[in-house]
């Protein structure tokens, strides 16, 4: 007897569907097999899915039960198999048939229960794609696949309530999408109010998040790096429906959504350790998982004493900067995963820390002032856009002074001045690939950055006056295209291009 | 020394002690070196009237000021600048010297092919463009050596009929430059400095002990005999009333933006848009997010 029952698997962020077969030989010894290169997990499905039947009071044949996972030549990962094998090898002891256009895709616990799966959103969206009519999931996880929609979503609790709804004893409602609140970005741990000074950095991280410009905060230990950048994520607009779907396949995929879990609708802050690994930050694994950069994805990637970094790990930035996407080749698979971020990173101006600190003196000679600058490495700086240095101020001074708690705006209003800055974009990006001032190449800066007789002209003095490379020129002006579009204005003016120039690459001109 | 060091070389070029050449006044000192290396173009005028300037590696932002202030007053009154090639102070005087159309001699402790240390090779290379010269007691390919740094002193010393220390802490090479220069019986000029400063100590030692107060170049002009030309003053080119008030406010020392913010009371990106203008116009600089003024903005202070 032989059953034939739908799922899915994940390689990288494209979904393939599997075809699990079950049969249950007439004659033979008594034994429970699944090939079809079934990774560890996959292989001790098998255990699961007997405890599980046996513990739903359902019998499980002493038969020789064989399942193949097709295409056999995919090697299957992870433990999303359990509910189609189950379903299976229950249809055949019960007697029922296994519903048509239907997909399975669920853990099972060892009582019968269906646990919360990584990747339910993708086996989703491939349903759809394929025009699978139901799909039956862990109910956990029914509401991340439930935003897909045009497919009926049932959440499953056990194997029981599975029983009684192919039987048609008792039907499962077909799962509704419920936004859960979302964890609002005025949660942000810090609110720029908050800041005490810190007026140009405040202005730069604006401009950042504005255009989505990679940015660079130099300052000594305790000027307020840390906190500038955590502020950050509370002036970040919300993700646009498209942006949400792409992030929230990447965090669905990393087993990141948490049980009953909605769309990620904040744009994502990671902030990982220097002391992480290359496979840490790209992504990789024999099985390639998404690394920081991609958990990053159209987010914030911060990256806290940027010298510290090894080499290799800055250094493996480059290409997604560039590409806006990873692929991790493995011998036995290619992956890729979107890698949209934006850098933003925070370095010491000398190796203690010291240096030009009002009250504590350097320790450091210009020679190892010089060779700690010189560890950032060239290529990256180059694609930072904003360069800012985060001088050490009297905050309890400031924090007294009643006029600069005047000049402290709240992140909510930075946040509405961004979000104007954004829809701009939005609709003078409507018919081109990229989607921030960030991400201009030169062919869009001759066709989106109209600049003013003035603007030009102090554009050229400046590029000769401060020696700005052919990037920095081009820096300049998409820095200057954001700052425009902050104010709403279609025209570069000079008084932009002389803003942009503030935040232009500073720590070769120095020493 | 852990220093890298970079040589070039190139046709050695020696003056003897009994060269008529060879300088008069380093000639007096009692331990006169017998043989010069150097590079450059050696002429009579360069040595008439020379200017030592020394200081500490360990500059402030204070010492950084003045050494320009004075060493491009000095230069362009004519004086050659005489230092140790060092970085800090020495290297900072090269510069201003070099920058203000002066002409500069950087005695070595090492030979005159070695640069030393090495990423100062753009100053070396504008040393000798300018007419300056590169000087060395010791053959042209020599290392520097701990020892050297005393006897290259005694160059810098002895061809100069002043000497100025900018900033030295009490155990440093410049106070041993400003023993010799005593020795030597030329004049000790020393810039005082905050009292709480490590690189204070020595030239406040200095003046307790007789050293002429520079507080300007005016003095050192003074002992010359050589008229200060006034402050070359640019054509002023009319300025906004935000640029006039942020000049104003910087009269006050350097400041981060945040104190500025509060002076001049615009938003911040009008106030970052004047600054960069006005960087542009050299009237004001940024270092490390501190905004101070530079010679010409000083000029508008009226």
């Amino acid at each position: 007897m032989l059953v034939k029952v739908l799922s899915a698997a994940h390689c990288g962020l494209d979904t393939i569907g599997i075809v699990v077969e079950i049969n249950m030989a007439a004659r033979g010894l008594p034994v429970f097999d699944i090939v079809g290169l079934p990774s560890k997990a996959v292989a001790e499905s098998k255990e699961r899915v007997r405890t599980a039947i046996l513990n739903s009071d359902i019998e499980f044949p002493q038969r020789r039960i064989i399942v193949n996972l097709a295409p056999a030549d995919l090697p299957k990962e992870g433990s999303c198999y359990d509910l189609p094998i189950a379903v299976g090898v229950v249809s055949m002891v019960m007697n029922f048939e296994v519903p048509k256009d239907s997909l399975f895709f669920g853990e099972l616990s060892l009582e019968g229960t269906v646990r919360h799966t990584k990747g339910t959103l993708l086996a989703a969206l491939y349903a759809r794609e394929e025009g699978i009519k139901n799909i039956f999931v862990p109910q956990d996880s029914a509401n991340e696949a439930a935003v897909v929609d045009g497919i009926s979503v049932f959440g499953v609790k056990n194997l029981n309530q599975l029983l009684a709804h192919i039987l048609g004893q008792v039907l499962i409602a077909p799962a509704q999408y419920k936004d859960n609140k979302p964890a609002l970005n005025h949660d942000a741990e810090f609110d720029m109010s908050e800041i005490a000074g810190q007026t140009q950095a405040k202005r730069a991280i604006e401009i950042a998040a504005a255009g989505g410009h990679n940015c660079l905060m130099v300052g000594s230990p305790g000027a307020g790096k840390t906190m500038l950048a955590r502020a950050l994520a509370g002036i970040l607009p919300m993700l646009t429906e498209r942006e949400s779907l792409e992030v929230t396949k990447i965090y669905s995929v990393a087993g990141r959504i948490a049980a009953g879990g909605s769309l990620v609708k904040l744009r994502p802050f990671r902030s990982p350790h220097h002391t992480i690994s290359q496979a840490g930050i790209t992504g990789g694994g024999s099985i390639p998982q998404p690394g920081e950069i991609s958990l990053a994805h159209r987010g914030v990637l911060f990256l806290d004493e940027f010298n510290e970094f090894p080499r290799s790990v800055v250094e493996a930035l480059r290409q997604p900067m560039e590409d806006g996407t990873l692929t991790i080749s493995r011998s036995r698979e290619q992956v890729s995963y979107p890698s949209r971020f934006m850098l933003v990173a925070s370095a010491n101006p000398c190796p203690c820390g010291y240096l030009r600190h009002p009250s504590r003196a350097c320790v450091c000679s210009a020679r190892e002032v010089e060779k700690y600058r010189k560890r950032i490495s060239g290529p990256i700086l180059d694609r930072i856009d904003l360069h800012v240095d985060v001088p050490v101020v009297d905050v309890e001074e400031l924090a007294r002074n009643a006029e600069m708690k005047k000049l402290q705006e709240s992140s909510f209003a930075i946040r509405e001045r961004v979000i104007r800055a954004r829809r701009l974009q939005d609709t003078r990006f409507a018919d081109d690939t990229i989607c921030a001032n960030a991400e201009m190449k030169n062919r869009h800066i001759g066709k989106y950055c109209r600049l003013s007789p003035q603007a030009k002209q102090i554009l050229l003095r400046s590029s000769s006056r401060f020696a700005l490379s052919a990037r920095s020129y081009f820096k300049v002006i998409k820095v200057a295209r954001t700052i425009a579009d902050l104010v709403s204005e279609k025209e570069i003016s000079c008084e932009h291009i002389a803003e942009a120039l503030r935040y232009r690459p500073k720590l070769k001109e120095e020493l | 020394m852990c220093h890298a060091i970079r040589i070039i070389y190139s046709m050695t070029k020696i003056i003897e002690i009994n060269d008529k050449r060879y300088p008069k006044l380093l000639k007096r000192i009692p331990d006169a070196p017998k043989r010069l290396y150097y590079k450059g173009e050696w002429g009579k005028e360069i040595f008439t009237h020379c200017l030592a300037v020394v200081g500490s590696r360990r500059m402030t932002r204070y010492g950084k000021d003045c050494t320009q202030a004075i060493v491009t007053a000095a230069a362009q009154a004519g004086l050659t600048i005489v230092s140790g090639f060092m970085y800090g102070i020495d290297a900072t005087a090269h510069q201003a010297a070099v920058d203000a159309g002066g002409k500069t001699i950087a005695a070595m402790p090492c030979g005159i092919d070695v640069i030393h240390p090495d990423y100062q090779d753009k100053l070396y290379q504008a040393i000798l463009d300018t007419g300056g010269l590169i000087v060395s007691e010791y053959p042209a390919d020599t290392p520097p050596f701990r020892a050297h740094f005393p006897r290259r002193n005694c160059i810098v010393a002895g061809l100069s009929q002043a000497t100025l220390v900018v900033e030295a802490a009490l155990k440093s090479g410049s106070l041993i430059t400003a023993r010799l220069t005593r020795e030597y019986k030329r004049e000790l000029f020393a810039v005082p400095g905050p009292v709480n400063n490590v690189t204070s100590q020595g030239t406040l030692k200095l003046i307790r002990e007789g050293a002429q107060m520079a507080l300007s170049h005016q003095e050192i002009l003074g002992f010359y005999g050589i008229e200060g030309q006034a402050i070359r003053r640019k054509q002023q080119e009319a300025i906004s009333p935000l640029e006039k008030k942020i000049i104003v406010a910087l009269t006050f020392g350097p400041m981060e933006i945040d104190e500025l913010i509060l002076r001049v009371k615009v938003t911040i990106d009008q106030l970052s848009s004047t600054l960069s203008l006005m960087e542009l116009n050299g009237f004001i600089r940024e270092e490390g997010g501190k905004y101070s003024l530079n010679m010409e903005g000083l000029g508008h202070v009226g």
